[in-house]
């Protein structure tokens, strides 16, 4: 028997909780976010601050905010500044304020009761245990949308209106508010929305060449050496950028790819196992769609998946393709299609989704068309036309 | 109060080292911690405050207890315990 082999070195680095490090791109917000809570570190008693951090989901929020708050803590006690970073999810807390403060008060206090006080109770510990300890902390709100949702402007109110009730004592809160959209604060009135929104940090979707960075910085640590090609780093990414550049997808695509490369003992991650990946995640091939296919449409596209199944490559090449086509055809007895009506084919399939043709640049003869099957599994689109076919 | 008052109590002594073990604790947390209804525990506290060995600390409704962190006797007991637990 062979040894067990893998093409992951550490699986812990794709793990959706693992913050790494550095975060590609988002370099000039975490400036930012340093720079608006720079008072903390030289005069933290005398302000604090409010953040909003905003993007579409997979766009880096919440491990921006973390990654942020890890630093910022290190920084901060090493000038001898008592301060915590505290990260609730309002989602996980059912949007309550009550158990949010509850949560934030048991990081200083850990046996604190559970009941039998208010959220203005629970906010007036959380001030008097960080007086006691003449401590300082960033509360982080992922998911802030819940509570609006839940609670409205008044717990804006109870956020904010205890630090100003306070004059003269050192200022303790600062807030980070993550939320997908700023629309959702128009259901909270004026003045709690001005309360919050001083600094608004926006987080753009990633465009391919910046989930390119970001998969290959995951690469280099989750994988071993030269187990996933470079092409195949540019499939996943491609794939990331129609589900809205989330690079959570990204990196659960990658993960599960390789999981699949495991399974079936390859020594790399090839097209395929991204293929068979996405579609444990997104089913995409739907059975009445090849149905409704002509009879050519079928065998076409029945040698274009014969192609992609027996290369480890993303891209396949047209004449390739057709050569495909042309022995299935041979192999049904029909006369294959002409050249023209093929390229139909390609755009036919290419706006259902399954096939994806770029045109590129080549060096002597100018253009060529590349073919690649982004999100279907080659051997799951051979396996239903082969059904399909036999039917008729 | 001499020394052999105070240690001679079995409850008084599972407090001690409950919150020796745990940090700061309410009044209800501790009781059911020791088996031993509120009053009874309240007022084991109480004499193990005013023997300036815990302390005793308000959040709005809620008093947790801990070691008065300005006593020596505080200290003192809490080494005895931390001696005690690692020589078992
Ligand atoms: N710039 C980046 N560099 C490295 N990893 C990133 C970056 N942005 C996001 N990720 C990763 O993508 C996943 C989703 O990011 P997350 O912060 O949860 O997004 P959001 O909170 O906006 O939905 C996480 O696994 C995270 O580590
Ligand atoms: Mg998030």
């Amino acid at each position: 028997m062979t040894p067990y082999r893998s093409v992951f070195k550490d699986e812990s680095k794709l793990d959706i909780n693992y913050v790494p490090r550095r975060l590609p791109h988002r370099e000039k917000e975490h400036r930012l976010l340093m720079e608006f809570f720079n008072f903390l570190l030289q005069f933290p008693e005398r302000m604090t601050q409010r953040v909003i951090i905003t993007g579409e989901v997979g766009t880096g929020k919440t491990s921006l905010a973390q990654r942020f708050g890890a630093d910022i803590t290190l920084e901060a006690n090493k000038r001898g500044v008592n301060f915590r970073y505290v990260h609730v999810n309002c989602r996980e807390y059912r949007g309550k304020l009550f158990l949010i403060l509850q949560h934030a008060v048991s990081v200083f206090r850990p046996n604190f009761p559970k009941r039998g006080y208010s959220a203005e109770e629970a906010l007036e510990t959380l001030m008097q245990s960080l007086d006691e300890e003449n401590a300082y902390m960033i509360l982080a709100l992922d998911e802030f949308d819940t509570l609006i949702e839940q609670e409205g402007s008044e717990s804006v109110y109870k956020l904010t209106r205890l630090q100003e009730m306070r004059p003269g004592k050192p200022q303790r809160i600062s807030l980070i508010s993550i939320l997908r959209d700023l629309k959702s604060t128009e259901k909270l009135d004026a003045s709690a929305r001005s309360t919050l929104q001083r600094n608004v940090i926006s987080l753009k979707r990633y465009p391919k060449d910046q989930l390119v960075d970001i998969l290959n910085d995951r690469v280099a640590m989750a994988f071993e050496p030269s187990t996933v090609p470079e092409d195949v780093v540019d499939l996943v990414a491609e794939l990331a950028v129609s589900e809205s550049g989330n690079a959570r997808f990204a990196i659960e695509l990658l993960w599960r790819a390789g999981k699949y490369a495991d399974a079936e003992d390859l020594d790399l991650v090839a097209a395929e196992c991204v293929r068979k990946a996405v579609s444990s995640i997104t089913p995409t091939l739907r059975r009445s769609e090849l149905a409704s296919l002509g009879f050519h449409e079928k065998l076409f596209l029945l040698g274009a998946a014969r192609v992609f199944k027996g290369s480890q490559g993303t891209y396949a090449s047209l004449p390739e393709i057709e050569e495909g086509y042309a022995v299935v055809c041979e192999e049904f007895g029909e006369q294959p299609h002409s050249h023209t009506q093929l390229w139909k084919y390609v755009q036919l399939f290419s706006a259902l989704g399954i096939l994806k043709a770029e045109v590129t640049a080549t060096g002597t003869r100018g253009r060529s068309t590349r073919v690649s099957l982004p999100s279907v599994p080659a051997s799951e689109l051979e396996k239903e036309l082969s059904a399909a076919l036999e039917k008729r | 109060m001499e020394i052999e008052e105070v240690f001679s109590s079995k409850p008084r002594m599972k407090i001690l080292r409950l919150v020796a073990r745990l940090g700061a604790l309410n009044v209800s947390d501790i009781a059911r911690r020791i088996n031993l209804n509120y009053s009874t525990t309240n007022q084991h506290l109480k004499l193990l405050e005013a023997e300036g060995i815990l302390q005793q600390r308000v959040y709005g409704r809620v008093r947790m207890y801990r070691f008065n962190d300005r006593s020596p006797k505080a200290i003192a007991v809490q080494n005895l315990i931390e001696t005690w637990e690692q020589n078992k």
